[in-house]
């Protein structure tokens, strides 16, 4: 029992590490940006770009 | 610099399900990132955004003024507009409003990308992009 504890525990923290993105969810105006995809997409990305 | 074939990839592997919006955010210290980003919205103008963004990723950190006038010329646009446009009070007042925006959210860095809202900073490899997309699209029920 003890064997699978520690594995599985590691596992349980390794899940939790996995902080990605930051949780909080800004909202950014989209205004007359160039834009690339179906305005009703599931997904959007907002890129702040310097391309030098 | 931006994350560019990351994103490229992106944009392929997600056509249609995701919406990738533009901001400039270039930075004062660089020579020429305010003029590069004059020329990305120029090209906007003839229709050709997106190809004009492509070949300024990929030629980057070539994007002195003679540069752009050069890449107008290979997307087949018509030069002096895109001069007069890149030049242009709109194209300026533009990318000065998104300057403004970057500022205000208090952003330090590019790229900077918001995921329906989640705050990625900086070049990710596109495995820590799609991570979230996927978990997004998942969320949705997409």
């Amino acid at each position: 029992m003890k064997k699978l504890l520690i594995p599985s525990l590691a596992l349980l923290v390794s899940i939790c590490s996995t902080a990605y993105a930051d949780e909080t969810r800004y909202r950014v105006p989209i205004g007359d940006s160039p834009s690339l995809g179906p305005q009703n997409a599931p997904v959007t990305i907002i890129e702040f770009i310097d391309f030098q | 610099m931006g994350a560019g074939p990351a994103v490229k990839k992106i944009r392929k592997t997600y056509a249609g399900k995701i919406r990738l919006i533009i901001k400039n955010y270039p930075y004062r210290y660089r020579d020429y990132a305010f003029g590069a980003a004059a020329a990305s919205l120029a090209a906007r103008d003839q229709g050709k955004y997106w190809e004009m963004h492509d070949l300024l990723i990929e030629r980057s950190p070539k994007l002195d003024r003679q540069s752009l006038v050069s890449y107008a010329r290979e997307l087949g646009l018509n030069v002096n507009r895109f001069i007069r446009a890149m030049d242009g009070k709109k194209i300026g007042k533009a990318i000065k409003k998104d300057l403004k925006l970057a500022v205000k959210m208090d952003l330090y860095n590019t790229p900077t990308f918001f995921i329906n809202g989640r705050k990625v900073v900086g070049n990710r490899p596109y495995e820590y992009l799609t991570k979230i997309i996927d978990e997004e699209l998942k969320r949705t029920g997409k």
